[in-house]
């Protein structure tokens, strides 16, 4: 679905903002694209989105390349999700929504009110003007546009931001269900906990370049220190240890009366982000 | 292409209905109608100043009727010092000599040019006449041309910065960057709007002030300078409404080139300030241009309108190059 070699881009001379990325997703895949603020998250995007323009390297998208791509035909066949849920404020959910879809064939679009009812967006404020929303109520209509064309190639800035925890669980759900429908997921995010739940795959990128690409569950485990913390009861007294995984292959290895838990070291998603971009989440 | 046209036509006038942008042109086209009607025209129809001449002899044969004549010379000064804006002529010894209050160099020889011809109507001090506009034809012709300056140059620019800041505000140019549309459209929508809307303008003010009768020989030359002039000040709008931050810095962007179009202008075309630079300030042209259609004189030179067809496609290119490094910016 998109490939990308050697991709550079620089904002006028000395701002070189991207250093020769690569990376490929494929048709149906979900795919993390992760980095602090300023390491060439919103440029990729931008780039691949037809946004931005002069940039270095080969980028090709559905197969063509992304010069070419880039007609009314390729923007039927994308939805973006900005960061910020863009929309006219005088208008309503329902206004915003027909207007947006206007620019799409009637054919591939999606019924309005259904593709809200999905985002438990609701009723009252159908057709109430998005300046009474509150934040999460923009993001579900923000969502619904990006929705609304059935796109084959979706962008995702931050889909959770301003959502409670209800409605974070209801938009990876939907994101979930674009997957299974065979839409391929390009997803950025500082929200690990979305990464983990949602990505296939995930690229940390710093500084405009690559420093990891993998499943989400090949990084931790490549990261791994293979040890797992055990609590226990032994003769009355609650006790912790910590052994290397391999020593379990022959059972538990000390004396012991009962086993009250065992956690994994593995690292977090987290724990990745910081190890790979040098910068912690705020 | 026309169906997304349409979409974008119909949401700029929405956003325009709910800017009250409308609203605004009809309350500026009230208010210019108001003071044309109740005020400039009966300013302009004020008496102009007082003959009264002495000439016991009846030397003066073809005097105007406008003239007063007075039996005496104590008579003809005691008017005097009640009329100080009167002119008197004295003619007690065949020659008329001029008496009156000194004012200003040019009001004294403006008075006196016009004591003269009143004594000579037939002579070399009366005025040919141009055309075939009444002196209140010409009033109104003169200050409806002025009003549709202005309100283009200056009230119309503003609205258009306005309904594009709105959008500015709500990121919403950002998304049209990732809709199957072509972007010019983004940008043709709104010329047109405007364009519409300052040419129903155009034409509900000449006929309201102008007179239904004259203002139909008048209105294609009219409206097409209408359209050169609402077109170039649209897309100075949209550069200026995409290139500064806020509507606060838009203000003195505004003021500023609000003086630089009107100031000018005005000051060369209706006072006695005489500025030579002035025919190479660009909206001068345009002004005159306006004017000459109100007073149905042919047409401006080819390379006027080539100059405006240029200034519209060169500020049309700069709008573009603008719009894609609005689209292009961070969220």
């Amino acid at each position: 679905m998109i490939e990308v070699k050697d991709l550079t881009f620089s904002y006028g001379k000395d701002k070189q903002a991207l250093h020769g990325l690569n990376f490929t997703v494929e048709d149906g895949e979900i795919f993390g694209f992760l980095g602090p603020n300023g390491s060439g998250k919103s440029t990729t995007q931008k780039i691949l989105t037809g946004i931005l323009k002069g940039h270095g390297g080969s980028v090709s998208l559905f197969g063509q390349d992304i010069s070419a791509a880039h007609t009314q035909e390729f923007f039927q066949k994308i939805g973006v999700l900005f960061e910020l849920p863009y929309l006219y404020a005088n208008l309503s959910a329902i206004d915003n929504l027909k207007y947006f879809s206007s620019f799409y064939p009637k054919g591939q679009l999606r019924d309005i009110e259904e593709v809200l009812d999905e985002l438990e967006f609701k009723p009252d404020f159908l057709k109430k003007p998005v300046s009474s929303y509150s934040k999460g109520m923009r993001q579900r209509a923000s969502m619904a546009r990006a929705l609304i064309s059935n796109p084959r190639l979706l962008f995702l800035d931050e889909p959770t931001s301003g959502l409670d925890p209800s409605g974070a669980v209801l938009f990876r759900r939907i994101i979930e269900a674009e997957r299974k429908k065979g839409t391929t997921v390009f997803l950025t995010t500082h929200n690990m906990l979305d990464a983990d739940l949602l990505c296939d795959r995930v690229a940390f990128i710093s500084n405009g370049n690559i420093m990891a690409l993998d499943t989400p569950k090949n990084l931790k485990e490549q990261n791994s220190n293979h040890r797992v913390v055990i609590h226990y009861l032994y003769q009355g007294k609650r006790e912790e240890r910590t052994v290397e995984a391999p020593e379990l292959e022959a059972g538990i290895p000390f004396a012991h009366d009962k086993i009250i838990s065992i956690h994994s070291q593995e690292p977090t998603l987290e724990d990745m982000f910081i190890k790979y971009t040098g910068r912690g989440l705020s | 292409m026309w169906k997304s046209f349409y979409s974008l036509f119909k949401k700029d006038c929405r956003m325009m209905i709910s800017g009250k942008i409308f609203l605004m042109s009809f309350g500026f086209l009230i208010l210019y109608t108001l003071y044309v009607n109740l005020g400039y025209i009966k300013f302009m129809d004020a008496g102009i100043y007082n003959v009264y001449l002495y000439d016991p002899a009846g030397t003066q044969t073809t005097v105007s009727p406008l003239v007063q004549q007075v039996p005496s010379k104590e008579v003809l000064d005691s008017v005097l010092l009640d009329d100080t804006n009167g002119v008197g002529i004295d003619a007690s010894d065949g020659e008329p000599q001029l008496i009156f209050y000194e004012g200003t160099e040019k009001a004294d020889r403006h008075r006196a040019d016009y004591a003269f011809s009143l004594l000579q109507p037939s002579g070399n001090y009366s005025a040919g006449v141009v055309g075939s506009n009444t002196p209140e034809q010409k009033a109104r012709k003169d200050i409806t041309c002025e009003l549709l300056f202005f309100e283009i140059a200056a009230v119309g620019f503003l609205g258009i910065a306005a309904v594009l800041f709105k959008e500015k505000g709500m990121g919403v140019i950002r998304v049209h960057a990732i809709l199957p549309l072509s972007k010019n459209l983004f940008i043709l929508s709104k010329l047109v709007i405007f364009l519409l809307s300052d040419l129903i303008f155009a034409i509900l003010l000449t006929v309201l002030n102008v007179g239904l009768s004259d203002t139909a020989s008048i209105l294609p030359a009219v409206l097409l300078q209408t359209a050169l002039l609402s077109l170039i000040m649209a897309l100075t709008g949209l550069i200026c409404a995409l290139l500064l931050k806020d509507f606060r810095q838009f203000t003195l962007a505004y003021l500023l080139i609000a003086v630089f179009v009107s100031t000018p202008v005005f000051l060369s075309a209706n006072t006695a300030v005489k500025l030579d630079w002035v025919r190479f300030h660009p909206f001068y042209h345009i002004y005159m241009g306006l004017k000459n259609a109100y007073f149905g004189t042919p047409a401006a030179s080819p390379f006027y309108y080539l100059g405006a067809v240029g200034a519209i496609a060169a500020l049309f290119a700069a709008v573009q190059f603008v719009f894609r490094r609005e689209i292009g910016k961070e969220g």
